[in-house]
């Protein structure tokens, strides 16, 4: 068993590990949901109240309900001839008009077009064909809502109103326009076959493209200098601050010091890394050698350099402010982005195939993985060795602590070694 | 008190201070009404709890927003006052204000005030909470997985545990690593089948198709006027931080005064007080000594070696020798002196190749010159050299381990140390 303290901080650490990926799991997993969702049939929106309104006319729609037959191959003939015509009319339009602001109709539907994937098999029933554009609908829902403007064009899916509830409202009351209402086969909307011709609502639009202008302008008043003014009012408060305070200034704060190990410690190990791939070579002529020579040189004045510096902050490292031991602190709570972030808007990350974003992603996760198994090794290295070391006897238990030790610690805790008593044979 | 408008650069404008104050307040997340700040000039009582609360707010790391908000006012006070006592703060006064978060609102108001003015505060706030339209590969901020969460009060009283239990977590975690590695190619996979299917769609031509979040918000309307919402909202914040910016000149002069409105403070011995053990960097900092001193001590070997062979072949060589290569071995020491100041940049700078901020995906054709922005395959390259870089540096601590474990078991003799096959 490991001494109490020693468990207590290790199977936090490890907990802690455990708890991150977690939690990056959790919202993978709700990503994946979502876009399963969004690969699959759109169901129709949620309205649980259907509201099936008579409708006019023969030729027109009617709402179905389920419990209705199976419609007759005339009517479906009729169906794909009224559905080609109205297609051409609207191809026909769209060379015409502009894209389609304000548009229609059976956009009620907001977003899915669809019929439900069970009843899909159903092609015959109620729908409302898409208006082509340019027509208006004399109630609409409040234009605050966000709907899909779906472009006409080539556009064979209507909304399915079967039974299952569309959504209630104007939709409906197509009808009543002119060159409305072919009733279509309803079909199943799919990303894969309609999503290009989904468009964004206006309203959300405006807002997105206000919040990326927004957020330009945010980034250049950062950059920009011509807040000296207020930059000299503010330097000026400061140092007020400073000399009303309790005690003199004491130069960097524990959090900078904190900063500061850090970067040093990541110092010590690259140069490392430098100084072992510098060993490894084998110079071949002079020119070689003597490169080899100043490198190491100079890795030599920069450890001094760093030694110095470590030890420097060793008197504001004595001295800490505040508790801390309990509470464990956030080394940044703010962004440790080098420096100010110059832009603040998404850049892009161009991708050109699937296997490229995979090769991608799985990279990232690599990188995090091993950050935090080296953190992990650190943290054990720290609370293991020096366990090891003082143990005195020889015992069977201290053995079975040097082997699980040697297995944490130099094989990620996936090998062990064997231990073999070397006597010599009676 | 006229509304007329004055440029902010009249001081003593009547009108500007308060619309200052209500810009930042609502610039700010969870920020207080511009009568708290007013309030907390004359240190009234009332206003201390919603000054607790903001500083908490604008303290916390990133992920832990959301258990923590919740925290009574006891614990977020505590935990206010060790924050800025680590970020620096000067004042003695805020270390001596009761935990009980119900007085000090002057103080509060300064130290809003010392973290608006030292870093830029408003910025990272609402970057935090961005609302994200794209998608994005998960960019964790460097050493977010290994930097601890705010502190959950774990009052589990474990007992000791097994070496074995600690082999069994780091099996779990592996675990969970492929699990997620595994979730996180299938999403990819849905991505890319999403970009595919709408494109053509986005008005903005640079991005060419919809992400997630936009066409989940045509898919389900509901969803989509929440974000519609939060979007907005966002923008007002936005804009509230833009107001802000042109404003707070008369902000700044005003602090002066709830400064100078102070009484002032008694001149304190240099050590301040109150202190416990020598805290978590004290830690930290013994083992990088050691550990520079090691490296130091191998350098000076290895330098001392290749220095002994150098001098041997250049006195091997005649003195025109020497000087037919001077240019070509100053050539060498310009070309070392560049390489190492680029090493230096590796911590110092801290970021390294990694860009910042976040990345929106857009799929684009393979042969298209493309817009601006960052090339997968750029991206790829960096993270790969990453990759190899800290492989390295765990191969090297798993192997200083070897050695140490090794010496130790030199010592005892009567034994022998089978390594695990493969090694």
């Amino acid at each position: 068993m490991l001494p109490l303290g020693c468990s207590r901080r290790l199977v936090a650490e490890l907990r802690d590990a455990l708890d991150t990926c977690a939690e990056r799991q959790r919202q993978l997993e709700q990503s994946l949901r979502v876009s399963r969702r969004l690969l699959r049939t759109w169901e129709p929106a949620e309205t649980p109240t259907p509201t099936p309104e008579p409708t006019p006319g023969p030729e027109t729609n009617e709402e179905a309900p389920s419990s209705a037959g199976t419609p007759s191959p005339q009517d479906l003939k009729e169906l794909e001839l009224l559905t080609q015509a109205l297609e051409k009319a609207v191809r026909v339009r769209k060379g015409i008009s502009k894209a389609g602001e304000r548009d229609k109709a059976s956009s009620q539907k907001s977003g899915s077009i669809a019929t439900s994937a069970t009843t899909a098999a159903a092609p015959h029933r109620a729908s409302q064909t898409k208006l082509p554009r340019g027509t208006r609908q004399a109630t609409r829902p409040a234009k605050g809502l966000p709907k899909p403007k779906l472009l006409s064009a080539g556009d064979q899916t209507c909304i399915g109103r079967g039974p299952l509830a569309a959504k209630p409202g104007p939709g409906l009351r197509d009808q009543q326009i002119a060159p409305s209402a072919a009733p279509q086969a309803p079909e199943a909307f799919t990303l894969k076959e309609k999503g290009t011709l989904l468009r964004l609502p206006m309203a959300f639009r405006k807002a997105a493209s206000q919040n990326s202008c927004l957020w330009a302008q945010l980034s250049s008043t950062q950059t920009s200098d011509s807040m000296d003014a207020t930059t000299s009012s503010k330097t000026q408060f400061l140092q007020k601050m400073q000399v009303t305070s309790g005690w003199p200034s004491s130069g960097l704060s524990a959090a900078e010091v904190e900063a500061e190990v850090g970067r040093l410690q990541k110092a010590c190990l690259l140069l490392r890394l430098r100084m072992e791939e510098e060993l490894a070579r084998d110079p071949t002529d002079w020119m070689q050698e003597y490169r080899s020579l100043l490198t190491l040189e100079g890795l030599q004045a920069i450890v001094g350099q760093c030694l110095h510096r470590l030890r420097e902050l060793q008197p504001v490292v004595e001295q800490q402010l505040g508790p801390w031991p309990e509470e464990r602190l956030p080394m940044a709570s703010l962004p440790c982005g080098g420096g100010a972030e110059p832009t603040w808007s998404p850049q892009l990350l161009l991708y050109s195939s699937t296997r490229e974003l995979q090769t991608l992603a799985a990279l990232r996760l690599r990188v995090d993985m091993l950050d935090q198994q080296i953190h992990l090794e650190k943290v054990l290295m720290a609370e293991l060795l020096p366990l090891v070391s003082m143990q005195e006897p020889l015992g069977p238990p201290q053995l079975a602590l040097c082997r699980a030790v040697h297995s944490l610690l130099c094989e990620g805790g996936q090998h062990f070694l064997t231990i073999l008593r070397d006597e010599p044979a009676d | 008190m006229g509304r007329r408008r004055r440029p902010a650069e009249l001081a003593g404008a009547a009108g500007a201070l308060p619309e200052a104050i209500a810009a930042l307040s609502r610039a700010l997340p969870a920020g207080p009404s511009p009568e708290t700040f007013r309030r907390a000039k004359f240190d009234r009582p009332e206003a201390a709890p919603a000054l607790w609360r903001l500083l908490f707010r604008v303290l916390s790391p990133p992920r832990a927003d959301g258990a923590s908000a919740s925290r009574a006012l006891e614990a977020q006070a505590r935990w206010v006052k060790a924050a800025l006592l680590t970020q620096g703060y000067p004042r003695l006064r805020l270390a001596r204000l009761p935990d009980d978060g119900s007085q000090g609102s002057r103080e509060l108001l300064l130290a809003l005030s010392w973290l608006l003015a030292r870093k830029p505060l408003l910025e990272p706030l609402l970057a935090r909470t961005r609302v994200r339209l794209g998608d994005e590969l998960p960019a964790f901020e460097c050493g977010a997985l290994a930097s601890p969460s705010l502190p959950a009060p774990r009052l589990e009283a474990d007992g000791p545990v097994d070496a074995c239990h600690l082999q069994w977590l780091m099996g779990k975690l592996r675990f969970r690593w492929r699990n997620l590695m595994a979730s996180q190619q299938e999403q990819c996979a849905l991505l890319g089948k999403i970009h595919m299917y709408t494109r053509g769609c986005h008005s903005d031509c640079r991005l060419g198709h919809l992400s997630v979040a936009e066409t989940e918000l045509l898919r389900d309307p509901e969803g989509g006027r929440q974000l519609l919402r939060r979007l907005e909202s966002e923008n007002a914040r936005l804009g509230a931080a833009l107001e802000w910016w042109r404003r707070e000149l008369v902000f700044w002069q005003w602090m002066d005064t709830v400064l100078g409105a102070c009484p002032p403070e008694a001149p304190q011995p240099a050590c301040p007080p109150g202190l416990g053990g020598r805290g978590r960097t004290a830690g930290a900092w013994d083992p990088a000594v050691w550990e520079l001193q090691a490296l130091q001590e191998e350098l000076q070997a290895a330098v001392g070696a290749r220095r002994a062979a150098w001098a041997a072949r250049v006195r091997g060589q005649g003195p025109e020798w020497s000087a037919a290569r001077q240019a070509a071995q100053e050539a060498t020491r310009e070309a070392v002196g560049r390489e190492l100041a680029a090493l230096r940049q590796a911590w110092e700078r801290g970021g390294g190749p990694q860009p910042h901020g976040p990345l929106r995906l857009v799929r684009t054709e393979a042969g298209a010159p493309g817009g601006p922005g960052l090339r997968a395959v750029e991206a790829i390259g960096a993270l790969k050299s990453r990759e190899a870089c800290l492989e390295a540096a765990l191969h090297q601590l798993q192997a200083q381990c070897r050695q140490q474990l090794a010496r130790l078991a030199g010592a005892l003799p009567g034994l022998l140390w089978i390594p695990p096959p493969g090694r």
